[in-house]
Formats: C-alpha cells, structure tokens, sequence
C-alpha cells in the first residue's frame, strides 16, 4: 500500500482561471464605486491621450517647428496658449502625458519588483537574511529619498552617459526610472514581507515543503500567487507617488529638456518666468494633469485596497 | 520607558547616521572626478588647504579602511569640504546661512499643517458621509495629489500677480531701509505668507486624510459607546475620548513624513526664491556642486533620523501599550 511520492510539480492548484475571473470580479467592483469609477475615467483618458499623441495633436513641437507668438495667452489656432519658445501648450501637454506616463510606469515596475523581491525573500527566508534586509528597507525609509535621488541622478548620468537610447527611451529618462526606482521600494518591501510571514505559516506552504519543494519553488508557487493582491493594490499607489516624484524632480531641472515631461513644462515655465508674469495658461494645463493622474491613481488604489484588504471590508 | 528600548532605539539611529556617511563616501568616491580631482580642479582653495585637507581625509592611504575611517572622522568633526562655486568656502559655512529660513518656514508649516490638518481630518471622520465630509476629504484629495510647487505657483500667481497683496520673491525687499524693527519684521512676515501657506496646505490634504481614517476606526471601539451610553456630549467624546487614540497614528506619520516634506521643501524654496537650503540645493545641483550636495544630504538625513528617533521615544508616553 504504497502511493506514488507526488513531485512538487503534481501540487498545482488550477488556480488561473480563478485568477482571470478574481480579476474581472475586482473591476467591476472598482467600477461599481463612484470614486472608483472617476478614477478609472480619467485614467482611461490619459491612457488614450498617452497612447496617440501625434494624431491628436500633430509632432511634438520643438524650439525649431515652434509656429506660434512667443508667451500669447490662448486664441484661435492656440487654444491654450504658447510658450516663450512659441510652442503651443496643447501640444506640449498631450505629448507630456506619454513621456509622464511612461516613466511613472516603468520607475513602479522598478519600484514594486525590487520591493516585492526584498519582502518575499525577507519574509520567507526570515533569521539573518530578514534582518539585514530589514535593516537597509528600514535604512531607506528613514532618509530622505528625495535628496538621495539628486545625489545619485548626477552618479548614474555619469555611468551611463547622456547619449543614446535604452528600449527607445531617451537615456537621461531612463536614469530618472532608475533612481526613483532604488529610492522608493522600502514601503513595498515592508507590505510585503508581513503579509509572506503569515503566509509562511500556513498549511499549504508547510505541505510544500513537506513534499521536498525548493525554497525558490515555495516562493514563486505559494507564496507570489498569495500576495498578487497586495502588490497590485500597493502598484497603483506606488504609480501616484513614481509621477509625484518624475514631476519634482523634473521640475527641479533633472528631466530632459528633449523629451518634456509635466513636470519638464513646468520647469520650462519656472524658468520662463510663467508665474511671476501672470501666464496662468502656461501653468494650468500641465498641472491639472498631474494632479488629475495622481488623484485617479489615489482613488483607484483606495478603493482597491478597500476591496483587496480583507479587514477593512464592511468599513465605510 | 524601559532603559533597553532607550538604548536599542538610540543604537538604531547612530548605526544609520554611520551608514548614511558610509554612502555619501561611497557616492562621492563614485562621482564624476576622484576627490583629488574635485579638490585640485577648485581654484578658490589655497594650495596649503588642499595639503591639509589630503591628510585630513587620508587620500595618501588606502580607500579602505583608512579613507573611510578618515572621512567618517571628518564629517563627525563637521568638516564637510569646500564648495566649488561659493569661492570655496567650507560647506559647512555655506549650509550654516541657509539653514535657519528653512527651519522657520517648515517649523511654523508643520504646526499650522498639524493643528489644521488634525482638526480637520477628526471634524470629517466623526461627521462621516455627510456634506462636510465629502467636501473635506475631496479638498485633501486634491492637495495629496498636488506637488507643492503647483500649489506654490497658484498662490503666487493669484495673490501677488492678480491680486497684489505680497511680494513674489525673496525674504525681504532688495534693497529695503527700515525704520526700525517692527518694520522690517513686517516685511519678512509678508514675503514669510505665500510660501508658508503652500507647505501648510501642502500637508494638511495628508493628515486630514490620515487622522479621518484614524477616527473613523476609533467610533467602533467599545470605549466610544461606553462614553456615548454615559450621556457625554458629542463633541467631548470626540475631543476627550476619539482624539488621543486617533493621534497616535498621526505622531509616526509626521515623522516618517519629514524625509518627503523634503522634497517639498525644495520645490517650494524654488517658486518663491526663499534663500534656504531648498533653493541652495537647486542652485549646487546646476553648477555641480557636488561637496555642497552631498553636505546637504548629511545635514537633512541626519535631522530626519533625529526627528524619527525622537517621534518613536515620544510613542511610549502617548500610548502606554507601546512597551517593547
């Protein structure tokens, strides 16, 4: 009365149908609110803004294709204005979502994969190698990241060089993606790392390890499938915070003047004077959109946190 | 409060600062140029100070251990290096000018933000879905989701363009006589105004949101009913009983919080040309003035674990549970 030892790669639960199903089952709920549905609303619009650029609003114009008056407040032909270069807003703006919208994307997959990584190893190899990741998530929460982002902007341009492209993506954006990436993954880390110690606990995981799985297979078969929820709650979060970060730090004159960002037109406007010389319509357009973007961000991720977050269900 | 949690917490916060200094050396060793190079490249500095700042710093011996033990002496010592634009001047000095605008204008933001933001957050929780509620917390909302310098800007352009009620750059007038120091304070209280309503409204959206989620939580305690069922009025069960728990919270996110108001800081220095260590950072971040920099990022990551330190000590004496 022997039963055939199962192979750990016998012990796989159908689980992917009930994940695509999980994931249509989340975005109706999303939808079914109503700040979850603004939030999804406007981030469809900039998507859709991000994705065509050009057909709405022709080639991003450059100081050499620049047609306008230089500072003209919005008219005919310039429906909200120019810039000093006589570049029209609009165009700027809608061009400006894409390379905004690119770069929050890639820093939060940056960010959420280093953090995801740290937490899971962390939480589920536990003794020495939890505590000294513990000790450096905790390093990197208490600095101030931001400064460290400019110490290291100037480091990582140096390794890198200016010139060139990575993926088609101008280098100097790639080097913003990397150091919001390496300054801001603690808090995912931590999130993580709780939720995989309580995982490790529980009888599934002991039932693999039992049946002779591989630390990395436990890891990556039982414990990621279990905090999917939680990384893709905290993702969207993290993406509010990643165009927060892109905006200032552009707007302190790290973003690439080539490739202009929200936060670059913003700069672009500082530098111009913009404020001080009452030109609202060069400050308004690039600023409604950030803060339309990260509200969106917010709004989803609170409702899907609501949703996700078994404890705070039922809780208004 | 246990002598051990004293010292494991105090023990935490010196390991950092030691780590923080160990990556600002390893950073500075990686920037563009040796430190040689950066030294010898600085015309300002006179070449007895370049001998004694290479035996200070060790740069005959070895990286490691000896630079870095060297280094690690130094910055303990406050010997920051010399800045590359300001005719080489030690850091230290340069940092010492800008400091004390920056601490005014978040000081006095913090606490404007923290009495609004606390008084806010607890007034919407307690009313939650009503009116208030909605407005309130949309209002936060909005400015969480804002970047400082976007308030800034707004603020600046409607009440010192359109409205020209204050002044748009600076901490005094150029130029300016007083008679006396009542005047001159009111100069700086009215450039003062601007910036300091944009990182007060740059916080407040953060707390209100904090300290509503924290009271809404509190209402389902036992205690609350208890004290409701004991015929207390409303609002001093909320101010009596809801509130000090609802704090506590709040008193680790303002301290976790310190390392972004950062950020903030910079941005909000830059729109109103306030000369403290925001627009100083801006200004060493276009010349590459890397050792000015990098004294900056000592100076504000060790206030941050300061500040940290002292939120978790103060923890202890606001809730008695907390005994580690």
């Amino acid at each position: 009365m022997t039963t055939p030892a199962l192979t750990p790669d016998q012990v796989v639960l159908p689980r992917r149908p009930h994940r695509v199903a999980g994931a249509v089952g989340v975005f109706r709920q999303i939808i079914r609110r109503r700040t979850g549905l603004l939030g999804i609303g406007i981030l469809v619009f900039f998507t859709f803004l991000a994705l065509f650029p050009t057909i709405l609003v022709g080639p991003l114009q450059t100081a050499t294709t620049a047609t306008g008056p230089r500072m003209a407040p919005p008219q005919p032909g310039y429906p909200l204005g120019t810039d000093e270069l006589g570049r029209s807003i609009l165009n700027l703006t809608v061009h400006g979502a894409r390379i905004s919208m690119v770069i929050g994307l890639l820093a939060t997959v940056v960010t959420v994969f280093v953090g995801a990584l740290v937490g899971i190893v962390a939480g589920f190899r536990g003794g020495r190698t939890d505590a000294t990741l513990m000790r450096i998530t905790d390093f990197f929460l208490v600095i101030p990241t931001f400064v460290l982002a400019l110490i290291l902007a100037p480091v990582i341009t140096s390794l890198f060089g200016t010139e060139g492209e990575i993926l088609g993506i101008r280098i100097t954006l790639f080097v913003i993606v990397i150091v919001i990436g390496l300054t801001s993954w603690s808090s995912t880390a931590r999130i993580i790392r709780s939720q995989t110690l309580s995982l490790k606990e529980r009888a599934f995981v002991d039932r693999a390890r039992v049946i002779g799985s591989s630390s990395r297979q436990m890891m990556l078969r039982h414990v990621l499938p279990n905090v999917t929820d939680l990384i893709v709650a905290n993702t969207v979060l993290v993406f509010a915070g990643a165009v927060l970060t892109e905006t200032t730090l552009s707007f302190i004159g790290l973003g690439d003047p080539f490739a202009p960002s929200w936060g670059q037109i913003l700069n672009s406007a500082q530098e111009a004077g913009a404020p001080g010389s009452g030109a609202w319509w060069y400050l308004a357009p690039p600023g409604v959109c950030i803060v339309l973007v990260v509200l969106a961000f917010t709004l989803v991720g609170t409702v899907l946190d609501e949703i996700l977050n078994p404890r705070l269900k039922g809780r208004r | 409060m246990s002598g051990r949690y004293l010292l494991s917490k105090v023990g935490q916060a010196i390991v950092t600062i030691i780590l923080l200094i160990i990556l600002n050396f390893v950073l500075f060793r990686m920037m563009p140029g040796s430190p040689e190079r950066i030294l010898g490249r600085n015309p300002n500095v006179s070449a007895e100070a370049i001998a004694a700042t290479r035996e200070r710093w060790g740069l005959d011996k070895p990286v490691f251990p000896d630079q870095l033990v060297s280094y690690i002496i130094a910055t303990a010592n406050g010997d920051l290096g010399f800045s590359f634009v300001y005719r080489g001047l030690p850091v230290v000095d340069v940092l010492a000018d800008r400091i004390w605008p920056t601490v005014i204008l978040f000081g006095l933001g913090e606490i404007i933000a923290i009495i609004l933001g606390v008084a806010l957050g607890a007034y919407t929780g307690w009313k939650r879905g009503g009116l208030v509620d909605h407005l309130g917390n949309g209002a936060s909302l909005v400015l969480y989701a804002t970047p400082y310098f976007l308030i800034g800007m707004t603020l600046l352009l409607v009440f010192s363009v359109w409205l020209g009620w204050f002044p748009t750059y600076g901490m005094y007038q150029v130029g300016a006589t007083y008679n006396g120091y009542f005047d001159q304070l009111t100069d700086f209280l009215s450039h003062l105004a601007l910036p300091l309503a944009t990182v007060a409204l740059g916080l407040i959206g953060q707390y209100s949101i904090v300290m509503r989620s924290s009271i809404v939580e509190t209402l389902g305690e036992e205690y609350i009913t208890t004290a409701r069922a004991k015929g207390i009025l409303d609002r001093n069960v909320l101010r009596r009983h809801a509130m000090p728990n609802a704090m506590l919270p709040m008193a680790t996110l303002i301290a976790i919080n310190l390392g972004y108001v950062v950020a903030g800081a910079i941005t909000v220095e830059v729109v109103f040309n306030w000369p403290g260590l925001g627009t100083l950072t801006v200004d060493a971040l276009t010349a590459r003035d890397y050792p000015v920099l990098q004294g900056i990022f000592v100076i504000l990551s060790v206030s941050v674990v300061f500040a940290n330190l002292i939120a978790d000590l103060g923890y202890q004496f606001l809730d008695p549970r907390v005994k580690a």
